[in-house]
């Protein structure tokens, strides 16, 4: 079998918009599953049943459930049985981020739950509501001491929106797939395929290396 | 001084007590951590509370200001039992200020901002009269030149001196200490007592849970002896100290090592 890599040369521009897609598709989940993990873990830390239960509910079960079936479930059963019409590229978007909400949630909760509470009773103590002490003491202690785990949820998160694949949003898994059942060049775009994930994604790794050597010695 | 001490607390005895613990109960599941305490701190008193750990010393401060709950009996605050409602207990809360053993500043704040916290965001201050109010805080505690620091940064005698000032920053009418000097290294527990000292001098009325017997002995007005739940006795350092009544007591005091 002779290779041609001049295929991967020839059809540049429509991997790159896949990478493009890609990266749009990454930056916007987790800049909505950043608040919708907060949101949820404050719901399942609160003294208030009717919230906890819920957030609970929700939590367990994008954790428990593979997110490309999440993906299918939203991409065919959203438009036939609530009658809601999404584009791909949002039906994608709003599978990942409540998946990714879901874990972030229980990222935000052991981070919250590790600042001792000696520091709310010192905002309380001063007259702060318990949401100001909250928003103001503990949820800042908190985000910094999960940064981390955020970085590497984000670097899953990166790989995982390859998984929009299967229901057509042209993000570079997609494009790559089709272009190699178009032109019959399997390797060569399979290649170049892992080539770019790989290149987008280790600097992103060793960011999170990075953070990670940075926040272990610190308190 | 004593004398007139005892003189100023016998007038006070008419008017109203700042704080007034009466037949305070609080237990942790099957354990009673407060059996019936009766304590009461009048206007500009310094009641410094002392006993063996486990006695109930600090639950008693949280439950001032609501931090913990009570089962039984009363606390009462300028006239008033503390309200059950949460904006009331906040209005209560503006009015007491708390300094801990473990400082508990905001760490990711500087000295400055932790002292604004409060005025800022809970009497609603503006930037420019909040900060200004923390300056001079931190100035009175002699720390005008630690402004801008973290926490981290900061030796504990000055954590705790900026949790002073954060504490003093809301104008309370009573300020509680929760074993102010326990966690901190020998050098730099005087620092903190002298600040305490002069807060005592200007008038404040304060409640101290501390071990520091030389500070309770020249400082306090009262001193409250916990121990198991109760109060045990009560009454002057020096009878504390001198003639205590109880067996307890002084048991409890020749078991520390102080030079009075």
């Amino acid at each position: 079998m002779t290779l041609d890599w001049s295929v991967v040369w020839e059809h540049r521009w429509a991997l790159a918009a896949g990478a493009a897609m890609t990266i749009q598709l990454t930056v916007l989940t987790m800049l909505l599953a950043v608040p919708g993990g907060i949101l949820l873990a404050a719901m399942r830390l609160s003294p208030l049943r009717l919230l906890r239960w819920p957030a609970t509910a929700f939590v367990e079960f994008f954790r428990c459930t593979p997110l490309v079936l999440q993906v299918y479930w939203a991409f065919y059963v959203l438009p036939s049985e609530f009658d809601v019409r999404l584009s791909g590229f949002a039906t994608g978007l709003l599978a990942l981020t409540l998946n990714v909400s879901a874990f972030n949630s229980e990222t935000f909760r052991a981070g919250i739950s590790s600042i001792r509470r000696g520091q709310s009773d010192a905002a309380l103590a001063m007259g702060m509501s318990s949401f100001q002490a909250f928003r103001i003491v503990v949820l800042p202690q908190a985000v910094k001491r999960v940064l981390p785990v955020l970085a590497t949820t984000w670097v899953a998160l990166f790989k995982d929106t390859s998984l929009v694949s299967v229901i057509a949003v042209s993000d570079l898994a997609y494009t790559a797939m089709q272009l190699r059942s178009r032109t019959f060049r399997i390797l060569e775009m399979l290649t170049a395929m892992a080539l770019i994930y790989w290149a987008m994604g280790y600097p992103q790794a060793k960011i999170t290396d990075w953070i990670h050597r940075r926040m272990a010695g610190r308190e | 001084m004593n004398a007139t001490t005892d003189k100023a607390i016998r007038a006070d005895r008419a008017a109203v007590p700042r704080l007034e613990f009466v037949e305070v109960r609080k237990a942790f599941g099957d354990l009673v951590v407060l059996d019936g305490v009766t304590i009461r701190v009048d206007p500009g008193e310094v009641v410094c509370v002392i006993g063996p750990s486990g006695s109930g010393k600090s639950t008693l401060l949280k439950c001032a200001n609501a931090l913990e709950p009570i089962q039984g009996g009363r606390i009462v605050f300028d006239g008033q039992p503390l309200p059950a409602d949460a904006e009331g207990i906040r209005r209560v809360r503006r009015r007491m200020g708390m300094v801990f053993q473990s400082f508990e500043l905001f760490p990711h704040m500087t000295a400055l901002a932790n002292v604004e916290a409060g005025p800022r965001t809970v009497l609603g201050m503006d930037a420019a009269s909040a900060r200004a109010r923390a300056e001079a805080l931190l100035d009175k505690v002699g720390l005008a030149d630690k402004a801008a620091q973290y926490p981290s940064a900061l030796s504990g005698g000055q954590q705790q001196r900026v949790a002073i000032a954060r504490a003093l920053a809301m104008e309370p009418e009573v300020m509680l200490f929760d074993e102010p000097t326990s966690a901190l290294d020998p050098e730099t527990i005087g620092e903190v007592l002298g600040v305490m000292k002069r807060l005592a001098e200007e008038g404040m009325t304060m409640v101290v849970v501390t071990h520091e017997m030389t500070f309770a002995r020249r400082v306090a007005d009262r001193v409250v002896v916990l121990d198991r739940g109760r109060v045990l006795e009560e009454g002057p350092p020096r009878q504390i100290f001198e003639e205590a009544r109880e067996p307890r007591t002084r048991e409890f005091l020749s078991h520390l090592e102080w030079t009075g």
